[in-house]
Order: C-alpha cells, then structure tokens, then sequence
C-alpha cells in the first residue's frame, strides 16, 4: 500500500487503526502511571506553569470587571461601614467608661477588704445605696440592715477614717449620719499629743469646740478617735486640722478642720462593732441630753 | 438525501487556522464560570476534533485528537490521559465513517456528533471509575447534548472564513 514512489499527498503514515491503537496504548499507560503511581505529577507541574499565563490572560477581563464593580459598590459600603463604626465606637466608649468605674470600685473594694482583714472589730462591708433627702441634714442610706445584724449606734468607716454612725436600722437598709452632720458629735483626739476634744459637725463640714486658746494645736494636725466612749474604737482618723484662729477675746479655740474620709464620695463603707469591754452604763440622767454624745471630760486638759 | 448544505467552492483551509480554532477552545476551557454554567457548557475541544475529523480528515485524524486530549486533560486538571484516550477512540470513529458523515445535513450530522460526544463521556466515566473514582452524577452526561444543539451553529461560524463571497 506504502509505496516509496507515492506522492506527497497519498503518503499518510500508519493506517488510522495502527494510530488509534497506539493511541489508546499510551492513554491507557498515562492513565494507570498517573492514577496508581503518579508519575505524570512532575509533568502536570510544568505543564501547570506553561498554562498558568493563559489561565491569567482568560481570568484578566473577569478581574478587571471585579474591580470594577469593587469600586463602585465600596462607596456605599465604605459609607455604611463607617457609620457602623462610629456606633461601635461610641457604644466602645460607653463600655470603657463603664470598665473605668468598676475599675474605681474594685481599687475601693480591695482598700475595705484589707481594712477588714486587718481589724478584729471589723463588721461587714455595704454598699451606698442612695444620700438622704433632707438638705438639712447629712445622712447616707447604706444596702444592709437588721439582715446583717447591725445596729444603732456602730460606726461606719471607709479606707481614709470615720465617715459616721448608724442611727436607724431598717430590714433591708441602714441610715448612716455622717460626722458633718450637726446632730453627730464624735469624741477625738490630736494624734500628734493626745489632746482631746469633740468634734462637732455643722452641716457640711467639723470643727472641734472648747479648746482653750493656749493648746497645742496646729494646721495639719489629725484628729483621730480617743476611744474614750463606747462607741468608736481608738485611732481612727476624722479629721485634719485646716485653719487655727486663736482669738484673745473668746475662751477657746476656733479649729476649722475637713473630714479625711469620703464622706461625701465613695461608695463602699465597713461598718465597725461596737466596742465590746466596756464597763455598764451609767444610769440615765434626768436632763434629757442630745443622742449619742458623750461630750464628757473631753474638753481640754 | 436532501442537501441543505449548497455545495459550495471553500477556500483551501489553513494549517494556521485550525490551530487557532483548537487556542481558543483551550481558552474557552480555562476561563472561570459558576458551576450551574460549566454543567452545561458543551466540551468545546471535543467538538472541534469531530468537526476537523469529519471536514479535514487528513490535516486532524486520531494523533492529533490523542495530543488535543493531552491539552485538554491539563485544562480541565482531570487525570491524564482520559480525555486523550476519549478523542482518539472517537476520532477513529469518526474517521472510520468520515465519508458518509460529510455528506449527512447538519440536523443528521448534529445527531451523529452526540453520539460520538456520548461515547466520549462514557469513555471517560468508565476510565475514571476504573481508576477509582466515583460516579459523577447523571448530570456529567449534558454537555453531549449541547454540543448536538450548538452543532450546527459551529458549523456555520467555521465555514465563514472560507466563503468566497459572503452569499
């Protein structure tokens, strides 16, 4: 059939037949080398780089498209996302504001918990719950009460000294009277040389009344428990002494002097016992007297 | 027989632009779609080597086909050699009764082509079933069926490079 004089174009090389057969031979041979033994993977990566350009060339109107609506559609988004962003933003500085409180609180937390610790006569920790509605007088209402088992007459304290006295106890709550407090007298002394006085509230601030013009008493000085009632334990501090004025024409001493505890700021408080070694009270006087004042022999020495 | 197709004088076909018809159905492979659309999209490369078998017997027969499958087992990144052993076993086919199929109508010739496109995807099928794969649902068998309907479409978009006249 094959003949060396035949032209150019009846010459076709092996007879369609021969060709699918090796044809079919070599796919078949590719097939079992790729899927069993995986000899054509070295050839697919090579292959893979020839066509890797054409895959981007094919890919390019598609991605440039992409872009194209990319940049139409990020105006609107941008725009949205930024909103939801200055939301997230102002709700962040909520949270934050929120975090800082707690963070004030724990710091105050942590203060009363080592004050407790440290004292033996440590009653329990309460929470302010709101200040009194009268603008005459100085009261804050605390969140324990007869559940707690307080009662009349203990003082209450915070991390920096004497905040008062609780005067009335219901169920739940408990009425506290701060020493500025007009009706709250609180018996103390000079630490630096034990002098002692009572300290009178006067309605948003102390002073301490009856001293004799000559005492040893200066600015700065702090004014802390004498512990000579029943009532506070000794060496509490109240009070820092503000201003002197010794006035040759009265009898005493005029001592302007600012409460050292937070009085009128916090909101954690440690209700103190009652001192409990104390020798029995004296019979009541006739002459009915203010409440839980003991301005006895504390006026000078 | 009815010839629908006018026996018309075409210009002699060139090496050049077969090769390019086989770049562009290559391409036409590599180009990114969704899904639902690659399921029915018609094997392009398979078309054409029955369309160049069938009208230009001696430039495309069945070594051409096996080294088309080559190409094309790497842009459809099947395993090799399946779409290889496909287009050649139907390029034979083909070629076995290229005769008659060149004198068929486009509506006969269409009918043929889905066979032999069948018998492509049953070729592969079983060839990846062999090789351990699993059966790729009944959906694999699509692309034939546009391939027979675009048929005739293809037909025509080849041949309008070769008129003489624009008839």
């Amino acid at each position: 059939m094959d003949f060396a004089n035949n032209p150019s174009f009846i010459r076709q090389g092996p007879r369609p037949g021969t060709r699918l057969a090796a044809a079919v031979l070599t796919s078949v041979l590719l097939l079992i080398g790729d899927s069993q033994y995986g000899l054509m993977d070295k050839a697919r990566e090579a292959l893979s780089v020839v066509f890797y350009p054409l895959q981007r060339a094919v890919n390019l109107p598609i991605t440039a498209a992409r872009h194209v609506d990319d940049f139409f559609t990020t105006q609107t988004n941008l725009k949205a996302e930024n909103e939801a962003m200055r939301s997230q933003h102002l709700a962040m500085a909520a949270r934050l504001a929120r975090l800082e409180t707690l963070e004030q609180d724990y710091a105050a937390l942590r203060r009363l918990n080592q004050l407790k610790s440290m004292r033996q006569d440590a009653g329990g920790l309460a929470e302010i719950l709101y200040t009194g509605r009268d603008p005459f007088s100085y009261k804050i209402i605390i969140d324990k009460g007869e559940d707690a088992h307080l009662r009349a007459g203990q003082p209450v304290v915070d991390d920096q000294g004497l905040i008062g006295q609780i005067t009335r106890v219901q169920p739940l709550t408990a009425e506290v009277t701060l020493v500025i407090d007009k009706t709250l007298m609180v018996p103390v002394m000079v630490q630096r040389n034990g002098i002692r006085a009572v300290l009178y509230g006067y309605g948003g601030g102390v002073e301490a009344r009856y001293l004799p013009v000559h005492s040893d008493v200066r600015t700065g000085d702090l004014l802390v428990t004498s512990g000579i009632d029943g009532l506070y334990p000794a060496g509490i501090p109240v009070a820092q002494v503000g201003r002197v004025e010794r006035n040759p024409d009265a009898a005493f001493i005029r001592l302007n002097s600012m409460p050292v505890a937070g009085v009128q700021h916090g909101r954690y408080v440690l209700v103190l016992n009652e001192k409990t070694n104390v020798p029995a009270r004296p019979p009541e006087p006739v002459v009915p007297v203010k409440p839980k004042s003991k301005p006895s022999s504390d006026d000078s020495e | 027989m009815s010839f629908e197709r006018p026996k018309e004088l075409l210009k002699p076909v060139r090496r050049r632009f077969i090769y390019t018809t086989f770049a562009l159905a290559v391409l036409l492979e590599l180009i990114p779609l969704p899904d639902f659309i690659v399921g029915w999209l018609p094997d392009f490369i398979g078309m054409l080597i029955l369309y160049w078998v069938i009208n230009q017997p001696r430039r495309i027969s069945v070594g051409a086909a096996f080294a088309f499958g080559l190409i094309a087992d790497m842009a459809t990144a099947g395993l090799f050699g399946q779409h290889a052993l496909a287009y050649s076993i139907t390029a034979y086919l083909a070629l076995l009764r290229q005769r008659q199929l060149v004198m068929f109508n486009l509506g006969q010739q269409a009918l043929s082509v889905l066979g032999l496109m069948m018998a492509n995807q049953i070729i592969m099928v079983v060839a990846r079933m062999m090789t351990g794969s699993a059966f790729a649902g009944w959906s694999y068998f699509l692309p034939p069926l546009t391939s027979a309907i675009l048929w005739p479409l293809l037909t025509k978009l080849l041949l309008l490079p070769y008129r003489h006249h624009n008839v």
